[in-house]
């Protein structure tokens, strides 16, 4: 690593500068509003001190949606990252139409939310979704499986449509850095009669390692702060059962008129995911903030 | 390398697409263009009424921007704390009192002449009038007006030899004979917490019993045993945990299983029954009717969702004057306009003298029974809208919805649901 | 290629691969059927799922010739809905959208990643920290301030606004992903270069950017794909119809009442099907590359 003497702005600022201004004028004006009484129905604009927090977070739904919130994180992102990961050692391996998979296996990443949303109420939809169908052609169930209206199941179901639509960027980095590996390293195992999990465990693990952790972090971040797959499946419910914390900033602002409290959430959220990232990087030092 | 020269080709599209999507603005005209924002139902027929309107208004001409229902009350809010430029716009019922206390919109009172604003007024449905009317002033005109009613399937309801339910216990009932005959659900509701529709629905279920939610003073009292809502929550949550209630998102999910004879009975918008019955699409067309609510009262919420003209709008008179000429063509007389939406789509209308006119006769008898439409419409109760509701509607309807799959109880969501109401009602007092 | 494995792993090669087509592209079959099924048949449950099936929808929205089935007496017009039709040009609005996207994050990220990943200089800790954070902030907390800025800008409408946004939106995941590649890169050649003489500009546009291709492009592709798919910002900073990309108008018809499930899945297809395109030419041309590279040593 050389030294630079002065700050490279030819070379940073371009990057910079743009998401500064998409980041710091929002943020500070998110925080000026989450100070003050910001509400469509009290045109009064006061400085109420920390009452927005206190109010978010002593209402009704505050620990549900948190709860909620975090458990879809946590089985979210790793299941993207375990599950990518394995698609994409697969894959890498060459067998007759793996050009093709490789190609499909992309496809989720392209679909608009929207569009993932109906398919995948398609297939859980309960009176003519296609599980359903299939397990009552079976002769497996006898009455419908409430996939999207029982409050576990919907948890499970949008769940599993999320990380759907999340493996595929997960399966491209992957790939990309196993390519990186030194075939030589793994020959040299071989020779050296390493089974093949064991190759897996001392060899391509650490070396796929700080992508992973990396990804983990993407992949927390995306699942705690993203709900619009999940709301068009299920609107948050059954009652509270896939409201997620997210969510209700959207809620707050816009359908109860109440800008103050839905910044209040905002710092909230941004405070969690920021937890999140010092759990992820604590629970996994790889390095990757190393000389950064 | 292949690979580069598919970069270099793609990095030249790529900043030729940069170069041509600047330069794709569209030009300013010099006629005065309206900003007119709808939601996205049937969006072709809109831009047709709003073609004709500029053919028959050289000089003026609608630029419309549409959303999607869900995305409507949100992208509105962006709008006008942007301070886009709007002209005409969709307006719920329920969103009125809020957006015209914070001056979103401008009364029609000062802008359209009174004689044919008293003329137009003279032949609205009451709960139409009163749900475009805040503060004694009228803000719009109804795109459509509406009520929400019980919609069952006949053909199957007389093969089983069950007559009507009139009550919710007789509903019920049925429900459970036709469970026992081997229907998993007989009743398909719309279950989506987000969509205003479902506290709407819920209104108009305990209507059907009778009685109010508030009192005189505006005071939420629904979370007393005896209020007919409070019954109404309790029928629900009995139906839900008696597994006769098949849950579904939307009411487009609702039309598909009604037609595949999975339900018999749902609580929709009259104008899901012209989609049941629709020849084109639907296998068992024919087989549904609408019946009045049930309960004592038969009674039932009606709503309206009208055409209004914004503040920003108002303030420049020659703005106004064009915006009204839109408003009035698209809802004034000869009621072309909402006659179109009634014909083709099955919309109801504040109108009451198109119950009378014979293309609208012909067409709506193809699917519903005038009678007992014309019926439930005169039954037709308002909401009640204050500025508050639709945030504390946002607030209730997820615990309605808990109340109904029984993860809390009747009493808990009353009361808190209640108690909510009240306290907005006391701040709003002091502001 | 080496295959020295038997018949059992060739089945559970076979099963794998079914595993991972069925997971995948399961649900879009699912729009394929549904787009060439029309409603009538498809929620009638005495009737075979292929009974009739037509075309019909996908010659109403390249066309506007309505289906036959709406002309007879007694259908109204309910369910058939011209914002389907707005489904290919969409199409072409994103590909605008995203590719701009694109070159925009490459021109901007891959400088600033590459001095992050072979310097140190002062304040090289807190902006890259403020880029990592950046994308902390959920978007929909972004979305009052942000079009606040883009109207007074008069950008709202304008397909150059959602651009702006979906550029810097995916901007820190590009100077960080280019960065860890340009770190992974071997130190010699670039030590080799400065024997040689080369300027710090001379690095970058000789050696990183020539080796980091494939890198560059999936990072490129990333920033695409953000946008091809991004909805919230694209939906309240677009104007007209006509321009609006993809997501927007496949959003407004799957949650329109007006539309029938076989329209909807045919304006699905219709989306679909040039992104096969673009994956089979992501593969084809870049990943292929990181593949074979590995294959190769």
């Amino acid at each position: 690593m050389w030294k630079i003497e002065r700050f490279p702005a030819l070379w940073i600022l371009p990057a910079l500068l743009p998401v500064a201004a998409f980041t710091i004028f929002p943020i500070a004006h998110a925080f000026w509003t989450s100070l003050h009484q910001v509400s469509l129905l009290f045109p009064i604009v006061e400085f109420v001190g920390l009452d927005n927090y206190v109010g978010v977070i002593t209402g009704e739904y505050f620990v549900r949606a948190l709860k909620n919130s975090l458990l879809f994180t946590v089985s979210a992102a790793p299941a993207v990252v375990v599950l990518g990961t394995a698609v994409a050692l697969f894959l890498k391996r060459e067998f007759f139409g793996v050009e093709v998979l490789r190609s499909l296996v992309l496809l989720p990443w392209v679909l608009p939310g929207a569009i993932s949303a109906v398919l995948w109420v398609w297939v859980f939809n309960p009176s003519w979704g296609v599980i359903n169908s299939v397990l009552r052609d079976l002769g497996l169930i006898h009455s419908e499986i409430p996939w999207l209206t029982q409050p576990n199941l919907a948890f499970f179901s949008v769940t599993v449509a999320h990380v759907w639509t999340q493996i595929p960027f997960t399966v491209i980095l992957m790939m990309a850095t196993l390519s990186t590996l030194n075939p030589e390293l793994m020959e040299a195992a071989t020779i050296d009669g390493a089974t093949r999990l064991q190759r897996l465990r001392f060899i391509v693990l650490p070396h796929v390692k700080s992508i992973a952790v990396v990804l983990l972090i993407y992949n927390a971040l995306t699942a705690f702060t993203s709900y619009d797959l999940v709301y068009a499946m299920t609107g948050g419910g059954p009652g509270t059962a896939t409201t997620l914390l997210a969510f209700q900033i959207w809620k707050e602002s816009f359908s109860m008129y109440d800008f103050g409290a839905g910044a209040a959430v905002t710092f909230i959220v941004v405070a969690i995911s920021g937890l999140l990232i010092v759990a992820i990087t604590r629970a996994l030092p790889s390095g990757i903030f190393k000389d950064a | 390398m292949a690979l580069r020269r598919l970069l270099a080709t793609g990095a030249m599209v790529g900043s030729a697409m940069v170069g041509s999507a600047m330069f794709a603005q569209p030009s300013a005209a010099e006629d005065i263009t309206l900003e007119f924002v709808v939601w996205n139902y049937s969006l072709d027929t809109i831009q047709d009424n709003a073609r004709q309107f500029e053919e028959a208004n050289p000089g003026i001409k609608v630029h419309i921007t549409d959303y999607t229902w869900p995305d409507y009350q949100d992208s509105m809010l962006l709008r006008f704390r942007g301070g886009t430029p709007t002209d005409v716009a969709y307006v719920g019922q329920d969103w009125l009192p809020a957006w015209a206390a914070a001056g979103f919109f401008a009364p029609l009172d000062d802008i359209a002449p009174p004689d044919v604003l008293a003329d137009l007024k003279s032949d609205m449905a009451p709960f139409a009038l009163s749900d475009m009317t805040y503060k004694g002033k009228l803000y719009g005109l109804p795109y459509y007006a509406d009520t929400i009613s019980l919609l069952y399937n006949k053909k199957i309801l007389a093969d089983a030899g069950i007559t009507v339910p009139a009550t919710w216990e007789e509903l019920t009932a049925a429900a459970e004979k036709l469970k026992a005959g081997g229907m998993e659900h007989p009743i398909a509701y719309e279950f989506d917490q987000e969509l205003p529709n479902f506290w709407d629905a819920f209104v108009a279920q305990s209507y059907g019993r009778g009685g109010d939610l508030f009192d005189a003073d505006g005071k939420a009292i629904f979370d007393n045993p005896d209020n007919p809502a409070y019954k109404q929550l309790e029928w629900l949550a009995d139906a839900f945990k008696k597994g006769l209630v098949q849950q579904e998102t939307h009411e487009s999910k609702s039309i598909p299983s009604m037609n595949a004879g999975k339900n018999v009975f749902t609580i929709l918008y009259n104008y899901n029954l012209a989609a049941l019955n629709n020849a084109a699409e639907q296998p068992l067309a024919g087989q549904f009717a609408l019946a009045p609510m049930p309960g004592a009262a038969h009674a039932t919420l009606g709503f309206t969702k009208f055409y209004a003209i914004t503040a920003q709008a108002a303030a420049d008179p020659a703005r106004a004057q064009a915006a009204w000429k839109f408003v009035n063509f698209m809802d004034g007389k000869p009621y072309t306009v909402a006659k179109r939406w009634a014909v083709e789509k099955g919309l109801g209308f504040g109108q009451l003298s198109l119950f009378d006119d014979p293309d609208v006769q012909a067409a709506w008898n193809k699917w519903v029974d005038s009678a007992v439409l014309k019926q439930q419409v005169s039954s037709a109760r308002n909401g009640m809208w204050m500025e508050w509701t639709s945030a504390w509607a946002a607030y209730f309807r997820p615990l309605l919805a808990q109340a109904m799959v029984g993860e809390s109880s009747v009493d808990e969501v009353m009361k808190a649901g209640a108690a909510k109401w009240n306290e907005y009602r006391d701040k709003m007092a002091k502001n | 290629m080496r295959n020295a494995r038997g018949y059992g792993s060739g089945i559970l090669t076979a099963i794998g691969a079914f595993l991972v087509l069925f997971f995948t592209v399961g649900p879009i079959v699912l729009a394929i059927a549904g787009s060439v099924i029309p409603d009538r048949i498809m929620f009638a449950s005495d009737r075979g799922l292929f009974d009739e099936v037509t075309l019909e929808n996908y010659r109403y929205i390249f066309t506007g010739e309505v289906p036959p089935a709406y002309l007879k007496s007694g259908a109204n017009r309910t369910m058939i809905s011209d914002a389907a039709r707005q489904a290919p040009r969409s199409l072409w609005n994103s590909a605008q959208i995203a590719s701009a996207a694109l070159v925009i994050n490459l021109l901007l990220g891959a400088p600033a990643a590459f001095v992050y990943a072979r310097y140190l200089f002062p304040g090289k800790r807190w902006t890259f920290m403020f880029l990592l954070l950046a994308p902390l902030v959920p978007t929909i907390a972004l979305i009052t301030p942000i079009y606040m800025m883009l109207q007074t800008a008069g950008l709202v409408g304008s397909k150059l606004g959602i651009i702006l946004v979906h550029s810097v939106k995916a901007l820190p995941f590009t100077v960080l992903i280019l960065s860890i590649f340009f770190r992974k890169m071997p130190h010699e050649l670039f030590e080799a270069a400065v024997i040689d003489g080369c300027s710090r500009v001379q690095e970058f546009t000789r050696i990183a950017v020539p080796l980091a291709l494939p890198a560059l492009a999936a990072t490129g592709l990333f920033a695409f794909m953000l946008s091809y798919a991004e909805f919230m910002f694209a939906m309240v900073l677009s104007g007209e119809a006509s321009s609006r990309p993809a997501s927007v108008v496949m959003a407004a018809l799957a949650r329109n009442p007006d539309v029938s499930w076989s329209l909807l899945n045919t304006a699905i297809v219709i989306a679909i099907l040039p992104t096969i395109v673009l994956v089979t030419l992501v593969w084809r041309y870049v990943l292929a590359d990181l593949v074979r590279g590995a294959v190769k040593g």
